[in-house]
Order: C-alpha cells, then structure tokens, then sequence
C-alpha cells in the first residue's frame, strides 16, 4: 500500500517536470525567438531533471518488479 | 528492497528540487524586490510546493514501504503501543445508613456527655470568671 503511494508520486513528479519544462512557453514568460531568459533555463532544467529522475524510478521499479515476479514463477515451475 | 530505497531517495531529492524552485525567482532575481509577483514567479513557486509536497510524501511512503518490509522479514522489531492501564476503581463510598450506624456511639457518648454536665456542676478547676475578679480588689 505504502510502495504504491509512492509509486503515485513518482509519477506525479513525472507529469509536473513535464508540465515545467512547458510553463514557459504555456503561461508565456518567455517572449517567443527571444533569448531564453533566466526563469526559464532554470525551468527547463529542473523539469527536465524532476521528469528524468521520476522516469528512471518508474522504471526501475516496473524492471526490478517484472524480475520478482520472473524469480517467482520460476521458483514455482521447479517446485 | 532496493526499489524502494531508490524511489525514496528519488523523491527526497523532489522535493529539494521543489524548495529550490520556491525560491529560485529571488535567488536568480527574476522576481524585483517590492513588486507585486509576476507570472513567472507565481508559476514556478506554485510548481515548487506541489513538487515538495508530492516528494516528501513520495519518501514517506517508500519509507514506510521499507519498513514494513523489515518488518515482515523480522529485522525489525515492531512496537506494539502501550494501553494505559485503566483507573482502578473507586472505593466504594459508604452508604448513609452505614455512616449513621459508625457514628451513632459517638452522637450516643456525646449526647451522655452533655446530659451529665447540665446536671452537674463544672469541675474543671476554673472559678467564674466575675466572682474572682470581684475579691481580687
């Protein structure tokens, strides 16, 4: 119960770093073909790290699940 | 295990993640002192406390994940809580009728003590006061 709530968050932190690598752009703080300003570097990268780090979680916890479960069918083809 | 150890590390460091972007506006100086906040800095304060909240119960919860797993593995021991012991009963208070019966040879000595001394005289030693203080001058 406790993993899966954590596993939720996971994937909330995945959608909000997506939603601040677009914030920029989407609520328009950042003038379209001018430069980038400081508000919105700082955006893209702690979006792109949050939404990054957040998908390699998920997905190592979808890989080392899948593993478990190949481990218990495995354990209980043999036996 | 170690799926858990890394999701609860993954979601401390959200939400470090999440406080750097509550103050990044000032820290940059995006945001001018004394103004009214711009759109920048509401959205990415916004965004920093949802992110915070969301790690901090991220890592709670994989951390209760961990434990419980500790726990069924029996490397933890897991504290059953104390009950307080209940309050003893009250002594039992003493009925009316029991109390009377207690103190009826008390009210019956000094109902026998009063009668004796409105019969006799008082001998305790002391004269009345008025008579004494006549002959003394």
């Amino acid at each position: 119960m406790s993993a899966r709530l954590g596993v939720t968050a996971l994937a909330l932190l995945f959608v909000t770093g997506l939603w601040l690598v677009a914030a920029p752009f989407v609520v328009g703080y950042q003038p379209r073909g001018a430069e980038f300003t400081a508000a919105t570097v700082n955006d893209l990268w702690v979006g792109g790290a949050l939404a990054g780090g957040s998908f390699l979680g998920l997905a190592g916890y979808a890989a080392a699940a899948l593993r478990e479960l190949t481990a218990r069918g495995r354990q209980s083809a043999e036996s | 295990m170690t799926r858990k150890f890394a999701g609860a590390v993954l979601a401390a460091l959200a939400a470090l993640a999440g406080l750097w972007l509550m103050i990044a506006p000032f820290a940059l100086g995006t945001q001018p002192e004394g103004a009214s906040w711009n759109s920048a800095t509401v959205t990415e304060f916004v965004t920093g406390l949802g992110v915070t909240l969301t790690g901090l119960a991220g890592a709670v919860a994989f951390a209760a994940a961990i434990r419980a797993d500790l726990a069924a593995r029996g490397l933890v021991r897991v504290r059953e809580r104390r009950r307080e012991p209940e309050p003893a009963p009250a002594a039992p208070q003493p009925s009316s009728g029991e109390l009377a019966a207690l103190l009826a040879p008390l009210v019956e000595a000094l109902r026998e003590d009063l009668s004796a001394s409105g019969r006799e005289p008082r001998s305790n030693g002391s004269a009345p006061l008025g008579v004494g203080a006549e002959d003394g001058r």
